[in-house]
């Protein structure tokens, strides 16, 4: 019967712990720890960015070529070398982070930064010299200049934080190293993200469950781009 | 008064501006003309203090700019408003354009008082905003988008972008040289209406005509700063400079 694998997936919705919290708590992590990582990110690109649009500096070539290497870093090994500063041994030993958020939130942030700045830089470039000298010479500021020049920039800027914002939150390899896909003893999630979750569920044969999870961390994503979508369209526009 | 003396700036080694000097009241028009690339637009920036001249002096009403500390140039490039070749404008409506100048000259508390108010949608639009827009005849377009107006209009609104906050001095760059017969026409009656309000306008163009209908006094400039400044009149008429002579007979082509 074709419409088998459908039932199968409505039986396995229906039969998630929802009312024990589980599902609820993982999205909860998921969210949590990518929302936290991509404001501090979009916090340190942005202004990062502008510095770099605006200004030269000796080196200015190499800056870049780092940030589009960052682009492609691999998670894990960036999940490695956070494990490693927060370890015992590590710089950040004392702050005792091993397998917590926190530490998620660290490794995302270093994932999520390199695209952030790197298409703001590209969107902030684009825009018109002229649109700049025009809120010079009428009176800005620099502060005036730089607000002129990311509301011209930004569906760019918006494009750059869900461009973070996926990275993060459908990355699986650093979060499962720092965070360790822990639940607690009453299957709430600690460090346990959507993604963290269907890898698990998958490699332990239930594939119903891994599907569900997968169709709730696609409608995340979806729903968080389509409100900074609308925000991007709307509200700065005024 | 804005003064320049003696204003030399180089590109790059390359010499764009070289020893000249100006002064401009408020209500005159002065026309600066000369080919194209002789450095009218650099002279212009000079104008509006946002570029800081290799050599030469910049004086704004007897301030000296170029020696002023941050704060006091910035109330002086405050009396300065400009219009770029290309409109420029940003990406808002036609109001949020024409108020810019108006809003950056305000304090971050009413500021986010109004971006707040703006929000729940009970902002009035100031009434400087509406008498510039009537200046160029575009009172009716306060809604629009910017990016929605023909490129006459766009015109005609960065020209009201300058005009609302009432600055004491007026600099277009080639303002009507992508414009048709009457988007130029309503252009210059602009400029007069801004003359008297008793602004000074400093226009840079390469009409000469556009020069002659609007200019009280018109620089020449050739190259190495002006050949010659003076009345509208002696300028065209009877001009002391053998190459201003040979430039507005057109016998000396660029």
């Amino acid at each position: 019967m074709p419409l088998e694998p459908v039932v199968g997936l409505l039986q396995g919705f229906l039969d998630l712990p929802f009312r024990d919290g589980y599902v609820p708590s993982v999205v909860y992590v998921s969210l949590y720890v990518s929302v936290i990582a991509v404001a501090l990110s979009t916090l340190f690109s942005i202004p990062a960015a502008l510095a770099m649009g605006f200004t030269d500096f000796p080196g200015k070539q190499f800056v870049k070529s780092v940030i589009n290497t960052g682009m492609g870093f691999p998670s894990v090994v960036v999940g490695l070398l956070v494990l490693f500063a927060v370890s015992n041994r590590g710089p950040l030993g004392a702050l005792d982070l091993v397998f917590t958020k926190e530490a998620m939130i660290m490794s995302q942030f270093v994932l999520a930064t390199p695209p952030i700045t790197a298409i703001s830089l590209a969107a902030i470039t684009g825009v018109s010299d002229n649109v700049r000298d025009a809120a010079r010479v009428l009176g800005g500021t620099r502060l005036d200049t730089a607000l002129v020049v990311i509301k011209e920039a930004r569906y760019g800027i918006a494009t750059a934080v869900l461009a973070g914002f996926g990275r993060a939150i459908s990355e699986v390899g650093s979060v499962l190293i720092v965070g360790g896909n822990i639940t607690g003893a009453d299957g709430v999630s600690k460090t346990r993200t959507l993604t963290t979750a269907i890898q698990l569920e998958a490699r332990q044969g239930r594939y119903e469950t891994a599907m569900v999870l997968g169709a709730v961390l696609v409608a995340v994503v979806l729903t968080v781009n389509a409100i900074v979508v609308r925000l991007g369209d709307t509200g700065v526009n005024r | 008064m804005i003064r320049l003396s003696n204003v030399s700036h180089a590109y790059d080694g390359e010499p764009v501006v070289d020893d000249a000097s100006l002064s401009v009241e408020p209500g005159e028009v002065v026309a600066i003309i000369g080919p194209s690339g002789v450095g009218k637009t650099t002279l212009l920036r000079v104008l509006s203090l946002s570029l800081e001249p290799d050599a030469g002096t910049v004086e704004l009403d007897g301030d000296s700019v170029w020696d002023a500390d941050e704060d006091r140039r910035l109330a002086l490039r405050r009396r300065v408003g400009m219009v770029f070749q290309d409109a420029s404008l940003f990406d808002a409506t036609v109001a949020r354009n024409v108020e810019y100048g108006l809003r950056v000259r305000r304090g971050w508390n009413d500021r986010i008082r109004d971006g707040l108010r703006s929000v729940l949608g009970s902002n009035g639009t100031p009434r400087a905003v509406e008498e510039a827009l009537d200046v160029v005849g575009l009172s009716d377009t306060l809604d629009q988008e910017a990016d929605s107006l023909s490129g006459g209009e766009a015109q005609r609104v960065s020209f009201a972008r300058a005009l609302a906050y009432e600055p004491r001095f007026l600099l277009l760059d080639e303002p009507t040289s992508d414009l048709d017969p009457r988007n130029t026409g309503l252009i210059e009656d602009a400029i007069r209406e801004a003359r008297d309000r008793d602004i000074g306008v400093v226009v840079a163009t390469h009409d000469m005509h556009q020069a002659e209908r609007i200019a009280d006094r018109v620089g020449v400039l050739l190259g190495d700063g002006f050949t010659e400044i003076g009345p509208t009149e002696t300028i065209f008429e009877d001009p002391s400079d053998e190459r201003t002579r040979k430039f507005i007979s057109g016998e000396l082509v660029y």
